[in-house]
């Protein structure tokens, strides 16, 4: 159990222009599941393997436990990670697995054994215990990966995208499986994703990355609520934040609306307009007109495509409304702002956010 | 995912009458192909007389057999050309997988920068060729009275085996998968474990079939042997060439020497065909 | 090469160990790198030596000469050679033609057996044999059951449709060995052809015979282009082998033109009858250097080989 920290810790890949990670600051305590999202190439995997010792350090320090790790070997870090492809050695099977590195830490048989069996009833994998990794589904692998992982009591837990192999359903499932897991366990876990609802849903706090570069470490809430750019705007939630380019003077005018913003952005600026798709009001009356492009109708919520006319080009923007909805494609209504709209300057910084 | 492809080529979905069809010109090639060898093993069980005449008159015996296992006194000997080989043959593979397994190793996990330099230095060494370091090769081995002995066979078969298992060994330790070797080390072992503990039991097969390519052409390897050998002192390609000089062309007894002389290898290429497959296109493809 | 380049060239998914230095990871490679080294450029330096003396076996000359420097002599009698010139040629011949057809029957035979019908796995069987066998042994048979005018099968079966006998060894004495050599490097090449058939991804072929193609066109604008590299690979490593061809020679025609190729003929200079090791070790030099160069190419095709891996 301990903390971890970054320490303007920096990778900079031979030929490359840019950093694949630039001086991150981050600071994980004690017990925390942060989660390390962001798109392909933003670097969380790369950060991730930093802290394991697997990629090396061109720049700054990683300390575990307060104590500097930098040049310190990933075996003698006393960390346990999860592969994506969960890495399981195909020679020896789920105990054999899942006692390892036990084994090589040199814990007598009977220990071992006790320690394995443990885990493998808390992840109901004790009929398997005899099986090759050949011979398990995918789901269990996966459990077996993790087995290997917990018994081993580590510092730290490393987890790289361990969900993306498994099926849609499956996935959902063992995410929350592992959210209470880790919960219990309370062992300091750094998890990364490409997901931002499992971002949003495991992390305790949550840092996204982009390029290389720390956008904001925040509650999932506050990533939501307070996202600090427009990065982290449209990449958080899902659907995407609308967003419309618009010109900043004492009002903000949305397609023929005008919309009081407060002083945050100086006049005559450009700026961009952010509301969620649940801010999209959508009546038969309203000040904004609409066309409906298209419905996608999940059951108790629908997604409605729509197409308004703003600055005197076609925008599209999507709107969430409960069931029942009555609307169809190609008909005309008009929307309503409700709700948290935000205001993000010329260098995509969120500068203010309004309740209409 | 890319499906595994089993079955036809040159028509995805050939008619079964095509496949079948094609499958009887198969037969037809392959017995063709082969019958040199089977008309060597059918001879090597006839009489001299009817072996010379291509007729059957005499019979089938393993009489042959047996005139070519006794030796002549003053030439070499079955046992002593059977060891002889079974001796070099095996050291000096043990000695090529003692010195290619590290080397692959350095150019395969844990790679150096150099490693296509190498790679090609050590295939570039079987460019020249052996007639032209024979002399100096044997000039030396007289002065360490090494001429017919079996270490001087050892060390130059090493040589000569040595890139080819090099280049196969580093093939194979290329596909243990990258993550294997980090997991091993995050959970705790140290070089020599990994390679012990993860990367040999999944190379195990293709450390195999490197081991019987190696075993293949240092069986059959008749030029060293041959220049750096006494006649009554050498391995089994010499001995299958004495009996056709010092018996004469005595096409019977010659079948039945050839057979005993390719047997072993042959027996374990049929063994292992589907490793040396793998061993042999993995070379340099994925 | 520097630091940055070089590591951008390691090989696909062998990230650099960031706690092992340079030379702990030279080490392992280190005893197999200097035991090739000493074990075959040390002899090839030695001929260096020798190729600029006059050195010959004494006990086989009736004036007993002594051994001196005669400087480019052994050079300058090479370009005069004609022999050696013819010997060249054959080699040329010999290889090219041995590659290509191996590599024409392998192919062929790798794609009759691409398919699973009864038997399959024993032909295959059956059809490597001939690369098993010695090759002493496999000149053995062709020259004596199948080449042979007294005994062999071919003239035998000749005679039984009513054409005369073949002297083939005598009167073809370059086909000859083409032909053991060709029969015992298709299984070789087979094995090659049939990985690299097996490797094609089966949806690539089947979207070409949903959009219409038939078996041929599928097989020239898909498959062949596939299979380049391997036949590169084939072509590489035959040649290697091929190329230093000596065993059939030596057994079936004994040298003697048109069949005597670069490697016997320097062996007929030096221990195998001429024993004037002087001139032979000028003639391997000059082998030598020839095969640098061809090397050099076969050094693009390697490193196109490695460079797919890279990118694989």
């Amino acid at each position: 159990m301990a903390s971890v920290q970054y320490d303007e810790a920096t990778r900079l890949y031979p030929g490359t222009p840019k950093p694949a990670v630039d001086k991150l600051n981050l600071t994980i305590d004690d017990g925390e599941l942060l989660v390390l999202v962001g798109p392909s190439g933003s670097g969380k995997s790369t950060a991730l393997r930093m802290l394991a010792g697997l990629e090396p350090l061109d720049g700054g320090h990683i300390l575990i436990g307060g104590k500097d790790v930098s040049n310190i070997r990933p075996r003698e870090r006393d960390i346990a990670m999860v592969f994506q492809n969960y890495a399981l050695y195909p020679n020896l099977d789920v105990a054999q697995n899942m006692g390892f590195a036990l084994k090589q830490q040199g814990v007598p048989k009977h220990e071992r054994a006790q320690r394995v069996r443990e885990v493998a009833k808390l992840l109901d994998l004790e009929p398997y215990l005899d099986r090759k990794p050949r011979n398990l589904s995918g789901g269990q692998r996966q459990r077996v990966a993790m087995g290997r992982a917990i018994v081993r009591r580590p510092q730290v837990y490393l987890m790289d995208e361990p969900l993306s192999n498994l099926d849609a359903k499956l996935r959902v499932q063992t995410r929350a499986e592992l959210v209470e897991l880790q919960r219990r366990l309370a062992v300091t876990t750094v998890y990364v994703t490409h997901d931002q609802v499992e971002a949003m849903t495991m992390g305790h706090r949550v840092a996204v990355l982009r390029d290389g570069d720390l956008q904001q470490v925040d509650a999932p809430s506050k990533l939501y609520h307070e996202p600090s750019n427009l990065f982290v705007a449209g990449f958080i939630g899902s659907p995407a934040m609308n967003m419309l380019p618009v010109s900043v003077g004492t009002v903000v005018n949305v397609a023929g609306t005008d919309i009081k913003i407060g002083d945050t952005v100086e006049r005559g600026r450009r700026a961009t307009l952010g509301f969620r798709p649940e801010s999209v009001l959508i009546g038969e009356s309203g000040p904004i007109p609409a066309r409906i492009r298209l419905v996608e109708d999940l059951g108790s919520e629908l997604f409605v495509h729509l197409t308004i006319d703003h600055e005197g080009a076609e925008h599209r923007i999507v709107a969430k409304v409960d069931a029942p909805f009555a609307g169809q494609a190609e008909e005309n209504v008009h929307i309503t702002l409700r709700g948290a709209v935000h205001l993000f300057d010329e260098t995509e910084a969120r500068r203010a956010t309004v309740k209409l | 995912m890319i499906r595994k492809r089993t079955g036809s080529t040159l028509g995805v979905g050939e008619r079964r009458s095509v496949t079948i069809g094609i499958g009887m010109l198969a037969w037809i090639v392959a017995l063709l192909w082969i019958f040199p060898v089977a008309w060597t093993v059918f001879t090597s069980f006839k009489t001299e007389q009817d072996a010379a005449t291509q007729t059957l008159s005499q019979g089938l015996s393993l009489g042959r057999y047996s005139d070519v296992a006794h030796a002549i006194p003053g030439t070499l000997s079955l046992e002593t050309a059977f060891m002889n080989s079974l001796v070099v043959v095996l050291v000096s593979t043990l000695i090529v997988l003692l010195l290619a397994l590290p080397a692959a190793y350095a150019l395969a996990i844990r790679p150096i920068h150099r490693w296509r330099d190498v790679l090609f230095f050590f295939i570039s060494t079987k460019f020249l060729p052996i007639v032209a370091s024979i002399f100096p090769i044997y000039v030396y081995a007289e002065k360490w009275n090494l001429i017919g002995t079996r270490t001087v066979l050892i060390v130059l078969y090493i040589a000569i085996n040595l890139p080819l298992a090099i280049w196969m060994l580093r093939s194979f330790f290329m596909e243990v998968p990258r993550e294997l070797i980090e997991a091993a080390e995050i959970d705790g072992t140290n070089l020599f474990n990994q390679l012990r503990q993860v990367i040999l039991p999944l190379a195990g097969p293709g450390i195999a079939a490197t081991a019987l390519l190696c075993v293949i052409f240092a069986w059959n390897e008749y030029f060293y042997a041959l220049q750096l050998n006494f006649a009554s002192g050498s391995t089994m390609p010499q001995w299958v060439i004495t009996n056709v000089s010092t018996r004469g062309n005595f096409l019977a007894k010659l079948s039945a020497a050839s057979v005993i002389a390719c047997l072993p290898v042959v027996l374990a290429g049929w063994a292992a065909q589907k490793r040396m497959i793998r061993g042999l296109s993995m070379g340099a493809i994925k | 090469m520097t630091a940055a380049a070089a590591d951008a060239a390691l090989p696909r998914g062998r990230a650099k160990d960031p706690f092992s230095s340079p030379w702990r990871r030279r080490l392992p490679l280190l005893p197999a790198l200097l035991y090739v080294i000493a074990i075959t450029q040390l002899p090839f330096v030695v001929s260096i030596y020798y190729s600029f003396t006059n050195l010959k076996d004494k006990t086989q000359s009736l004036i007993p000469e002594p051994t001196k420097f005669v400087g480019i002599d052994n050079y300058k009698q090479i370009f005069s050679d004609p022999f050696f010139r013819d010997a060249m040629w054959t080699s040329v011949k010999m290889t090219v033609l041995a590659v290509v057809l191996s590599l024409l029957f392998g192919t062929l035979f790798a794609v009759l057996l691409d398919r699973k019908f009864i038997g399959q796995g024993v032909i295959r069987t059956l059809l490597i044999t001939p690369f098993l066998l010695m090759p002493v042994v496999a000149a053995l048979i062709w020259k004596q059951q199948m080449f042979s005018s007294l005994f062999g099968v071919l003239n035998k079966a000749l005679n039984f449709v009513g054409l005369n006998s073949v002297q083939f060894i005598s009167d073809h004495p370059l086909a000859s060995i083409v032909t053991v050599l060709v029969w015992q490097w298709t299984p070789f090449m087979m094995l090659i052809m049939l990985a690299g058939l097996q490797s094609q991804p089966g949806d690539v072929l089947e979207a070409a015979s949903v959009d219409g193609a038939n078996a041929l066109g599928i097989f020239r604008q898909l498959t062949l282009p596939h299979l380049r590299r391997y036949l590169e690979l084939g072509a590489l490593l035959g040649s290697i082998y091929i190329v230093q061809a000596f065993d059939a020679i030596d057994v079936m025609t004994g040298g003697g033109p048109g069949s005597t190729n670069v490697p016997y003929y320097v062996y007929e200079e030096s221990i195998g009858g001429g024993f004037r090791y002087g001139s032979a070790s000028a003639y391997a030099i000059v082998v030598v250097v020839f095969s640098i160069v061809i090397a050099t190419f076969a050094l693009r095709v390697l490193s196109s080989l490695f460079r797919d891996e890279e990118r694989a």
